[in-house]
């Protein structure tokens, strides 16, 4: 039960970080170019993303389980320690914030400068569109699928991601602004301790680790490493100097 | 072919391939432990935040 809602979470909080990205690349191509072009290269990457989830999620829950923890449990924690990474940099200052407010106005700019076609599709907005959300929902497709493998939940990892999914895009066609108040490194960080717990325990497991407490060692890897995450952050310590688009 | 295996791999390792040199060894380490019947579980306990700790440092260097 406790797994399962963490599963769920980790895939709505590293949804709600890919997400907020996408929305601003969007947002930005629909006010400069119009709505159609940008939202049906959204629609059309985020079709093959539900088809590869739905395809990988299933398919991987048929691999037999030490293989499955040892495999994709290392995967997942190569991919959460290299989250919480950038976290960890971007959080003491030695590594560019990422800006909402100032990849929008980028995206605004290549947009206009952009040539425009007098008739039929804009392939610019198109092919942009459908490039950012299927770049930015691999990782959350790659999270989903991984989380909900190891744990027998595919369908709540993946209601997690919509969960995400549904609010940051009603919040986004309420404002129609990026949301530059979303604190995404935090998200980011808090996904990187979840992703690095869950990968170094299932892939312990596979290894043929017997965890001390069998499962509620995972909610004590959870503490620990945020613990040494926050410490690691304080130590390599500076005020956030530069901010990146 | 080999730009689509490159893509992927640096989809998974990103932007410091000792994390993953690292988890490799750690995860290896812990399994001949185990095969030993000695118990490996403080390997990657210690071992995981150790790796990114030497990673975080090496970033602050090149910073």
């Amino acid at each position: 039960m406790t797994g399962n809602l963490l599963v769920f979470l980790g895939a709505a909080l590293a949804s709600a970080v890919e997400m907020v990205e996408t929305l601003t690349i969007v947002l930005a191509l629909g006010v400069t170019r119009g709505w159609r072009a940008p939202l049906q290269g959204a629609v059309a990457a985020l079709a093959v993303l539900v088809v590869l989830v739905a395809l990988l999620g299933p398919a991987l829950e048929a691999v037999p389980i030490d293989v499955l923890r040892l495999v994709v449990g290392s995967l997942l924690l190569v991919f959460g320690l290299q989250w919480l990474r950038k976290a960890i940099l971007r959080a003491s200052g030695h590594k560019a914030v990422h800006d909402e407010e100032a990849a929008f106005a980028a995206e605004v700019a290549a947009a206009r400068a952009a040539g425009r076609p007098s008739t039929g599709v804009d392939r610019y907005a198109l092919v942009i569109s459908f490039k950012s959300t299927l770049l930015e929902g691999m990782e959350v497709a790659f999270i989903v699928i991984t989380l909900g493998a190891n744990q027998g939940a595919t369908g709540i990892a993946a209601a997690g991601a919509v969960a995400a999914f549904v609010v940051v895009v009603i919040v986004g066609v309420l404002v129609r602004h990026p949301l530059s108040r979303v604190p995404e490194n935090t998200l980011k960080f808090a996904v990187g301790v979840m992703l690095t717990s869950f990968g170094a325990f299932w892939a312990g497991e596979g290894a043929g680790i017997d965890w001390p407490g069998d499962e509620a060692a995972l909610g004590a890897l959870i503490v620990l490493t945020l613990a040494w995450a926050l410490l690691f952050t304080r130590l390599l310590g500076r005020k956030p100097q530069a901010v990146a688009a | 072919m080999r730009s689509v295996i490159r893509g992927i791999v640096g989809f998974v390792v990103g932007d410091d391939i000792w994390i993953a040199v690292a988890v490799i060894l750690l995860l290896g380490t812990a399994a001949a432990l185990e095969r030993l019947d000695i118990d490996a579980w403080w390997v990657l306990a210690i071992g995981v935040p150790a790796a990114l700790w030497i990673s975080l440092a090496r970033a602050r260097r090149e910073s």
